[in-house]
């Protein structure tokens, strides 16, 4: 159960602060005492940051489905053609800065909650099928054929054996691409997406540091909360797979 | 002789193809009366006449011929085609405004179309699988750009191309262009600079002290992961009370916004590649070698600076990469914070809905980032080669 602690308690901490945020204004006025505004309030808390996961999550399943499908693709010997082309490219994408990425995609898809999603989903789906071509290139080939020796057919091997074993090694690409995206998604507010990050870049535009305060608090916890999980869920992952 | 017929190719095939629909099926370039109205655009037909298409059609063409073909020869055939086709890729844009650009119109502007990005991204594609197929030294894979570079460099500067939009953009601002390039890399690599010592700092007491590895990555972990927009931000308030408590260090320019937080921020985000590397890359110098070290007379300083440090050189170069590719992507966010850069023009530019704005900060960004990998990789495997 251990494990598990620190994400829920990271949680809870993040769920509370986003709805009582609002009644600490007193504190604020520390921060910020020359203004009566020390709150943000064009939308509550609550609902950045339901959008902001719900960003993430959408790109991160999205990222996940094609970087993991692709990565199979490539490594069977119908697509076994493009392996060294597809992890060149995944290891040059990462390169590219994320916040240009973020900015390229305006000029293709305007502002909004689309573009952002569009660069959340390009961005994030590199680290994930990097990951995804170290997991299924690093099996031990004689596993592969004693599976295969045993009778399985290529979908059994590739469900029952390969994925099982590479599946940490993904685990530990959606991870990072999680961690980037929500960095990513915070600076989606400036291409007009509604996250955490709206605070700090209306604070930082009108000079309020309240409000940047308030959205930067958010943002650090909401990442904290999600790298912890994700700690907890490699450890309990660990312990089922081991060998 | 054996004859050795070489399987087809199907990947250049697959990328040429898709490059055929995209420059058939998207804008390939539009005409702009002025840097805010978006524009019409026109297909590459209407944009470049019957002499461009037939041109970029017949080049995937013949590169799909080529792909098909069972010699090893046409790999080299193939290289030689698209580094030409990639350098004289801007030469279709001025093509485009030597047809459609309005003459009496000063602000009148050409823009790039999705259907020419993703000409140049497939084409770039094809070269890198060939590259591959002929398997190329870095050598001759830095040629190759650096020639590409040179292309674009030749057709940026000529005449025909000074209503492009980015080229009228860069016209207009190139001393904060040039101010811009100065305060991104010495941010940058500043805070590379000044992290790399206090990396090694901490990596040496790692290796040292046992006790101490834990806590300190976790240190340096915890504070990656913090999102750098939170980070920024968190950085003003106490900063921003720091200096208005000592006004001395306000004439140093340390203020809530600016440098200062944006530099402090950036070498936070920077240790924790540069200390994990630095220690492992310590730390797995084999045994043998150091036993061998001292048996040959050499003192503990001489084993670290002789036999320890050299071995362990490209692995902390490879940490210094990742991190300098992490530091220019930071720095384009930290214009946010006033820290300058080439982030203000993207930011500058979203705010003021002018693409071509955003194009001049994204695009060297970007630049910066891919020369910076280059530049340490090769420097990476020099060092593993000695």
């Amino acid at each position: 159960m251990r494990p598990w602690l620190a994400p829920v308690a990271l949680i809870a901490v993040l769920c509370a602060l986003a709805a009582l945020l609002p009644a600490m204004a007193p504190l604020f006025s520390w921060v910020e005492p020359n203004t009566d505004s020390l709150i943000y309030t064009r939308d509550s808390f609550w609902f950045l940051l339901q959008s902001h996961i719900w960003l993430v999550l959408v790109s991160a399943t999205i990222g996940t489905l094609v970087a993991v499908s692709a990565g199979i693709f490539v490594t069977r010997p119908a697509g076994r053609d493009f392996l060294p082309l597809v992890s060149q490219v995944a290891s040059i994408g990462q390169t590219v800065p994320p916040v240009a990425v973020l900015a390229l995609a305006v000029p293709a898809m305007g502002f909004g909650e689309k573009p952002t999603l569009l660069a959340l989903v390009l961005y994030g789906l590199l680290p994930i099928l990097r990951n995804t071509l170290a997991g299924l290139g690093g099996i031990n080939p004689a596993v592969l054929e004693s599976a295969k020796g045993m009778g399985m057919s290529s979908a059994q091997v590739l469900f029952k054996v390969e994925l099982p074993l590479a599946g940490r090694v993904i685990l530990a690409g959606i991870r990072t691409s999680v961690t980037i995206n929500i960095a990513t998604a915070a600076i989606g507010s400036t291409i007009g997406a509604r996250t955490l990050g709206d605070p700090v870049i209306a604070g930082l535009v009108n000079g309020n540091t309240a409000y940047v305060v308030q959205g930067a608090i958010l943002i650090g916890l909401l990442a904290l909360a999600t790298d912890s999980l994700f700690e907890a869920i490699e450890r309990a992952w660990g312990r089922t797979f081991s060998i | 002789m054996p004859v050795s017929t070489q399987p087809p190719n199907r990947v250049i095939p697959a990328l040429a193809l898709s490059a055929l629909a995209c420059v058939w099926l998207l804008d390939f370039g539009l005409v702009q009366p002025n840097r805010i109205v978006s524009g019409t655009g026109y297909g590459l037909y209407a944009a470049t006449g019957w002499l461009g298409a037939v041109v970029v059609s017949s080049l995937l063409a013949v590169a799909v011929g080529l792909a098909l073909r069972p010699t090893h020869k046409r790999f080299w055939v193939l290289a030689l085609l698209l580094i030409t086709a990639l350098m004289a890729l801007p030469l279709l844009l001025e093509m485009l405004a030597q047809r459609k650009l309005p003459e009496d119109s000063a602000y009148a502007r050409i823009g790039i179309g999705a259907g020419f990005w993703c000409l140049a991204f497939f084409l770039a594609l094809m070269l890198l699988e060939t590259l591959g197929q002929l398997k190329a030294s870095r050598r001759l894979q830095l040629s190759t750009v650096l020639l590409i570079v040179a292309g674009w460099w030749f057709c940026a500067t000529r005449e025909g191309l000074s209503s492009l939009s980015l080229i009228r953009e860069y016209a207009n601002r190139a001393d904060q262009f040039t101010q811009a390039l100065t305060t991104h890399l010495s941010l940058s690599l500043g805070a590379v600079a000044i992290s790399a010592v206090l990396a090694f700092g901490l990596a040496l007491a790692m290796v040292r002290r046992e006790r101490l590895r834990r806590p300190l990555l976790g240190l340096v972990s915890f504070m990656q992961t913090i999102p750098s927009l939170a980070l920024f931000g968190l950085l003003i308030a106490p900063l921003g009370a720091l200096s208005a408590a000592y006004p001395f260090l306000q004439t140093l320019g340390i203020r809530g916004i600016g440098w200062a937080p944006a530099m402090l921020a950036l070498i936070a985000y920077s240790l924790l590649p540069m200390v994990r590397n630095t220690y492992v890359a310590l730390m797995e110098v084999p045994e043998p070698v150091v036993d061998a070290g001292r048996g040959m007379g050499m003192n503990e300083r001489q084993i670290f600076f002789k036999l320890k440090l050299p071995l362990a050189l490209p692995v902390i170069i490879e940490g210094v990469r990742i991190t300098t590719i992490q530091a220019i992507g930071l720095t384009a966010v930290a214009a946010l914070i006033g820290a300058g850069g080439f982030g203000t023009f993207i930011f500058q530019g979203l705010g003021q809905a002018a693409m071509d704005l955003v194009l001049l900060g994204a695009l060297p960004t970007v630049f910066l980032a891919l020369a910076a990998d280059a530049i340490l990789s090769a420097l990476k495997f020099q060092g593993a080669s000695r």
